[in-house]
């Protein structure tokens, strides 16, 4: 049986000082390598709880155990989110200045990898999201299929062992959307990652071999 | 067979130097006017400070072309009256080889024109420090002036011709080239003629003094000190000032400084406030994308480092740039009429070292706080931001 990646222990969240609860006491816990889809209404706290997995957010209250690590008291968010998480955002949020491969290699600069490592490794994820021949562009230039690519790109740049994405086809026709996510679920299943999804599309949640539904900041299910 | 153009392939390794490049290269225009700004700053201080020490090294000279030692004063630079009998008590000193009463004054020659006049005795030490150009040296007694080779190129005087001064007409008996432009720009006259003129009869302003070389086995610093203590021994309320010192402290040069410091110090604290207002504004500007990076793992630290290094780089650009406009500044001063008389544009190691390190922290300082509030946004809150 394997361990847990993530534990989560009575987690809460509020915000302007407790008038409003985004989470209410949540208990999880997420094996290495699983595959778990988590929707719910808006303003359910989905996406808050995916914040706070990926140390974007301290919680309230309750612990978040990475591999048996309390996150924040004993085990800083920044490395965390350096070294073990890789995001993937509904808007994308790459940075316009940057060339597509440059995007890919921007968190690579908070890690020490050398400058040779970064370019080779940007252009082979780049590759390998079928983008090795738009790797010199800016975003601007994109599509919005190709722009979600170089953004899962960029999230595997420091080989995370999570990788957590936030509506990503949000923003995406139904053609790219099932693309998107067939590259998300295919990485899963080649590295072995854990990969965690927000979602409000019933059909990318019950794609999910596990698929947790929030409902007022509750784990409904 | 289809044929392909080749890509161009422009990949290259991403740099924490070369990402704050792009973001400077970004905002095109306000980057070039917060580089303007503190340039501006930086000129008007390498402007000022150079030529206040350009100001400093002609006074320098003077005292270094004359070999002189002390200069005996009584009362402060610009106000200083001795008794001419002094100079009788100070050649009597076993130390002292030469002694020189002189007046100095600054005086109009013509409405646009002053120049600083000296009065020596005929046989004064200073005259071997001049190069006699044209003509003769002028005779005690007599109202004659000597014209340095600047002052005359402007007045466009030669020996035979006169000028006149304060009512009084003086024949030009020599053209003389001098280390120093503020004498190369002076006048030379014969103290009494000076005395009558100033209204200083049988009053100096200061003694020049040389010494006799240092006894062997005694050391020069001790040598000077008691030559220095005997001189004001000899003239009671008097002081015998090191010519360096002199040179240095005079309030001429002290005014020149204070105000090029503080006219500095003005426009620098505007140059601070540009680049604080540009990196206030950009991080402001960039908080989704600084939500972004630290999202993407980057440090607190290194977000803080991104902005410090931005700014660092607008001060050090800005200090380059300032470098240009305050030797344009001073080549322009060395042509103009009014300060060319006294003035040679240079531009020093020790200056260019201040400015481009006063840029650097000006940068430093204006990008402190904009930096600090980047590096404390919570990753979370920065990305919802729109």
């Amino acid at each position: 049986m394997s361990s847990p990646i993530l534990e989560v222990r009575e987690l809460c969240k509020s915000y302007e000082e407790g008038r409003i609860e985004a989470l209410r006491g949540v208990d999880l816990s997420i094996e290495a390598g699983e595959f778990v889809a988590i929707s719910g209404h808006s303003g359910s706290g989905k996406s808050t709880l995916l914040h706070l997995l990926g140390g974007l957010d301290s919680p309230s209250s309750g612990n978040i155990l990475f591999r048996g690590v309390p996150l924040g008291s004993s085990f800083d968010l920044d490395t965390y989110r350096c070294d073990h998480v890789g995001f993937v955002f509904q808007a994308f949020y790459l940075l316009p200045t940057l060339r597509a491969v440059e995007n890919v290699q921007a968190p690579m600069l908070a890690s020490r990898s050398g400058s040779g490592d970064r370019r080779n490794r940007a252009e082979s994820l780049l590759r390998e999201m079928g983008m090795g021949h738009r790797m010199d562009q800016h975003p601007s230039k994109l599509s919005a299929g190709e722009r979600q690519r170089v953004a899962i790109a960029r999230a595997l740049a420091n080989e995370p062992e999570i990788l957590l994405a936030d509506e990503p086809t949000g923003n995406l026709d139904s053609k790219n959307s099932a693309h998107i996510m067939e590259i998300l679920t295919g990485i899963q299943r080649s590295r072995g990652m854990t990969l965690i999804v927000v979602t409000h599309e019933d059909e990318i949640a019950q794609a999910a071999p596990r698929h947790i539904r929030v409902h007022d900041g509750r784990v409904a299910s | 067979m289809e044929w392909k153009k080749p890509q161009n392939r422009m990949t290259t390794s991403l740099s924490f130097t070369g990402y704050v490049l792009k973001n400077l290269r970004r905002r095109r225009l306000r980057t070039l006017l917060t580089l303007f700004g503190i340039g501006m700053a930086v000129g008007a201080f390498v402007g000022l400070v150079g030529f206040s020490t350009s100001f400093e090294q002609q006074w320098m000279r003077i005292y270094s072309s004359t070999n002189t030692d002390f200069s005996v004063i009584q009362g402060s630079f610009l106000n200083t009256t001795l008794d001419e009998t002094a100079a009788a008590r100070i050649r009597a000193l076993p130390m002292v080889a030469q002694v020189s009463p002189t007046i100095f004054n600054l005086m109009d020659v013509t409405p646009e024109i002053n120049a600083l006049v000296y009065g020596w005795q005929a046989n004064a030490f200073e005259f071997n420090s001049l190069k006699i150009l044209q003509g003769r040296r002028v005779s005690n007694g007599q109202p004659e002036v000597m014209l340095g080779d600047l002052l005359a190129q402007d007045l466009k005087k030669s020996p035979g011709d006169s000028i006149e001064l304060q009512g009084t007409e003086f024949r030009v008996t020599a053209i003389y080239h001098a280390a120093s432009t503020l004498e190369a720009a002076a006048i030379v006259m014969p103290l009494d003629q000076l005395q009558q003129l100033s209204g200083m009869d049988g009053k100096v302003s200061t003694i020049d003094v040389r010494l006799r070389p240092a006894p062997a086995g005694e050391a020069e610093g001790a040598y000077f000190r008691s030559a220095q203590a005997a001189i004001q021994a000899a003239v009671p309320g008097a002081r015998a000032v090191p010519a360096v010192e002199r040179a240095r402290s005079n309030q001429f040069v002290a005014l020149a400084k204070t105000s090029a410091w503080g006219t500095s110090a003005l426009a620098l604290l505007i140059g601070i406030l540009g680049i604080a207002n540009t990196m206030a504004m950009s991080v402001f500007e960039r908080t989704r994308e600084i939500g972004i990076l630290r999202a993407l793992g980057w440090r607190q630290w290194k977000v803080l480092a991104h902005i410090e290094l931005e700014a660092a780089l607008l001060g050090l650009g800005g200090g380059v740039l300032g470098i240009g406009l305050g030797w344009c500044a001073l080549c322009i001063l060395a042509v103009l009429p009014q300060t060319a008389s006294f003035f040679v544009a240079t531009l020093q190691w020790p200056v260019l070292v201040k400015a481009l390190t006063i840029a650097l922290l000006a940068g430093l300082i204006a990008g402190a706080i904009p930096a600090w509030r980047a590096g404390k946004l919570s990753p979370v809150d920065a990305l919802r931001c729109d």
